[in-house]
């Protein structure tokens, strides 16, 4: 588990999602990654249930269970801006359990997908933001395995994420910012995913207004 | 208690009045009570004079009962008149039996008294003993003594013969028991070494490696059985053991596995021929009872049969480039072109018919003990490892499994990190990787044997390494000339000799990889020779 980065690619004008997924990916290639196989990651939300509200009357909170292809055996459980859980996959069973607690939003299931590429110590995956069947964006990751303390490595990242992407570098993630020198881990990773997967959600307009 | 006034207690007898007559009008009459001098003639009247007074002088009561029995007998006739009379005249004075008893006792004393006194005076009466029989003869004595002795011996001797008949007995008993007993310190001597459980009226034994981790379904269950075709009469024999052990009949006989490798492939009639070698028995610990060499035989043949089993399966299941042929009771695989590594099972059951057809003899290179020691390690291994503590204990919702990987869900590891905890190799792909290794090493040896054997100048030299590992081994080439060893150690190479390659590393730092070709390896240490100079 390395130190790792995730950005949203913006859709090229006049193109579709899918053509530049493919700009990108040739880019890739021609630096001299090679294609490792696929990825997915995916984010399912639920409701804290109005039972539990009480007197307090807050909102009810929101809960993203996540699961990322690259550890297979774990699911993500993440409040917004509180604590997380990394579990077995029984988690998602346990959900079903839950019920009574947690009602889930089945509308807003996201998943990005695409193609993994090994380019020496970087790892990148390039993936389509799908929310049922429409895509709404380009997720793309770049993970530098040998370190794992963001401040060190983090302007080789930005760096080698200048050299693809080119202006659409994104700056530093949240992330980073609260714990420099904390040691990176991958619920760090899937942070960062949802405060992408919800970006794009509220970018629920744009897309369809975008592409002509 | 004791500020407690003492209860006053009265007695008061019953002294009801016998009733004489109950009136018409229901009034009753009642008996006047005896008075004192009423009640004392009665009792008087009750004085049996015939028996003694006092019931301690028993005896002497008796002895005068005796001798007034003479006297008595008068009286008591008397008195049976009198006690007539009594009852026929009741108005009879009641103390008149008493005085006439009285009477005659006086009248006798009297008559007593007269004898004595006139026995005294040796007048006219004299007291004279009872003349005795003579002594008998002096031998008298000693046949009494004779019979006396005889008849004491004879008691004695009853005695003796008493006991000496419980002695046999309890021996006798002791004999039977003997064997008993023998059944019972063999079944403990038994359960030393195996497990036994009893079911029913039957004791059976468990000799599968279940509870070591094996999951092979034999169930590996033999029957103790009591020898009892025994006579007692007829001398026991040496061998002789009270206990007896049936084991499944599948499990008859000893088994091994066979792993050679062959040059040439046969032809493909040839598959499939079971061959049934007769290995002899491996010799028993001479202190080992028979049921001890029968059990690990035994389990040894469902060792076997498990490795092969766990064998062919793989053979089957996995996929490689050239599939192997798994026929009857014998795996074929390639692991290199133009060699074959056999894996067989040969089990020879102990019926005549398979002692016949057992003809050839196996010869000694065809074995490669080395692997078949490997296997049976191997499957130990797995063994131990569905027993291993990195296994149990467990938590209760977590799947059965290695320790690391029920954390690989909460501690996110990834692919890489998953597949280093599978072991995805299995029992067939571990022995042919060695097998593999095997081969090429000697053939290695054998090629540089050849070439020092074959060229004179310069000389090559190979020390090998002890320490090996199962899919590697090193040895160190010099190439050097008689005489100059000490000067010219240009060329040292070290040979790395792998599964499938053998990689070189020269003194100057080159790494070269050589196939498991063996020319390549002839051609290169031929060119390194060459290039050799002092």
């Amino acid at each position: 588990m390395g130190v790792t980065c995730v950005s949203q690619m913006p859709v090229a004008e006049g193109k579709s999602v899918q053509q530049t997924v493919e700009l990108l990916t040739r880019k890739l290639e021609m630096l001299g990654a090679e294609k490792q196989g696929t990825f997915c990651v995916d984010c399912e939300t639920y409701h804290t249930a109005a039972s539990t509200l009480g007197s307090q009357g807050q909102a009810g909170k929101l809960m993203y269970v996540m699961h990322n292809s690259e550890y297979p055996l774990s699911c993500f459980a993440l409040f917004e801006n509180g604590p997380w859980l990394i579990a077995d996959t029984n988690f998602d069973v346990l959900m079903v359990k839950l019920k009574g607690f947690f009602q889930s939003a089945k509308a807003s299931k996201i998943e990005t997908r695409g193609t993994r590429y090994q380019y020496c110590d970087f790892l990148v995956k390039v993936g389509t933001v799908t929310m049922g069947p429409s895509a709404r964006g380009i997720s793309v990751e770049v993970e530098y395995g040998p370190c794992v303390v963001a401040s060190d490595c983090w302007s080789l990242l930005l760096e080698f994420l200048q050299s693809f992407l080119g202006s659409h570098t994104p700056g530093a993630p949240a992330v980073f910012g609260n714990r420099h020198d904390a040691v990176y881990g991958p619920a760090d990773t899937m942070i960062q995913y949802m405060e992408l997967f919800n970006k794009i959600r509220k970018q629920q307009q744009v897309p369809v207004a975008g592409i002509r | 208690m004791s500020g407690v006034r003492a209860v006053r207690i009265s007695i008061e007898s019953a002294c009801e009045k016998q009733v004489q007559e109950v009136g018409l009008d229901g009034t009753e009459t009642y008996l006047q009570p005896l008075s004192m001098s009423q009640n004392l003639a009665r009792l008087a009247q009750r004085i049996d004079f015939s028996q003694g007074s006092g019931s301690e002088e028993e005896e002497a009561a008796g002895a005068e009962g005796d001798a007034q029995d003479w006297a008595g007998a008068g009286s008591s006739a008397d008195q049976d008149d009198e006690e007539g009379l009594v009852k026929f005249q009741p108005s009879l004075w009641p103390w008149d039996s008493v005085r006439n008893n009285l009477r005659s006792a006086l009248t006798e004393m009297c008559v007593l008294y007269d004898v004595l006194s006139i026995v005294r005076d040796k007048k006219f009466m004299t007291l004279d003993p009872v003349s005795q029989d003579a002594l008998p003869p002096k031998q008298n004595p000693q046949t009494l003594q004779l019979i006396s002795k005889k008849k004491s011996l004879a008691g004695a001797a009853q005695i003796l013969l008493k006991g000496a008949e419980r002695l046999t007995k309890s021996v006798t008993e002791n004999q039977e028991n003997k064997l008993q007993r023998d059944f019972n310190s063999e079944l403990l001597r038994l359960r030393q070494h195996w497990k036994l459980r009893k079911v029913g009226d039957k004791i059976l034994g468990d000799l599968s490696y279940r509870s070591a981790g094996s999951l092979f379904p034999h169930h590996g269950t033999f029957e103790v059985i009591k020898n009892t075709d025994i006579d007692l009469d007829k001398k026991i024999p040496e061998d002789y053991c009270p206990l007896d052990v049936q084991i499944p009949s599948d499990l008859e006989g000893s088994a091994y596995i066979k792993v050679s490798i062959q040059k040439q492939a046969p032809d493909i009639g040839d598959l499939g021929t079971v061959n049934l070698f007769k290995r002899p028995l491996p010799k028993s610990k001479p202190g080992s009872p028979h049921w001890q060499t029968k059990l690990e035989a035994a389990q040894n043949v469902l060792l076997c049969k498990e490795i092969f089993a766990q064998l062919s399966r793989e053979a089957v299941q996995i996929k490689s480039q050239i599939p192997h042929i798994v026929v009857k009771n014998q795996i074929i695989s390639q692991p290199f072109p133009s060699l074959q590594l056999l894996i067989s099972l040969c089990h020879s059951s102990n019926d005549k018919k398979s002692q016949k057809s057992a003809t050839e003899k196996p010869s000694p290179e065809d074995h490669l003990y080395v692997l078949e020691h490997n296997l049976h390690l191997l499957i130990r291994e797995f063994h131990k490892q569905t027993l291993s503590s990195i296994v149990m204990p467990h938590p209760a919702s977590a799947p059965f499994g290695h320790k690391r990987m029920r954390l690989s869900g909460p501690q996110a590891f990834d692919k890489n990190e998953i597949n280093s905890l599978q072991s995805s190799e299995g029992l067939l792909e571990k022995i042919i990787k060695q097998a593999k290794h095997i081969f090429l090493r000697s053939r290695t040896a054998a090629t540089i044997d050849s070439l020092a054997s074959r060229i004179e100048d310069p000389q090559i030299q190979a020390h090998w390494s002890n320490i090996n590992d199962v899919y590697e081994s090193s040895v160190k080439v010099l190439i050097t000339s008689q005489g100059y060893e000490q000067i010219c150690k240009s060329i040292q190479l070290q040979l790395n000799i792998g599964v499938e390659q053998i990689r070189v590393v020269h003194r100057d730092g080159r790494v070269i990889t050589l196939s498991h070709q063996e020319q390549e390896l002839q051609d290169f240490l031929l060119s390194q020779m060459s290039q050799h100079q002092v």
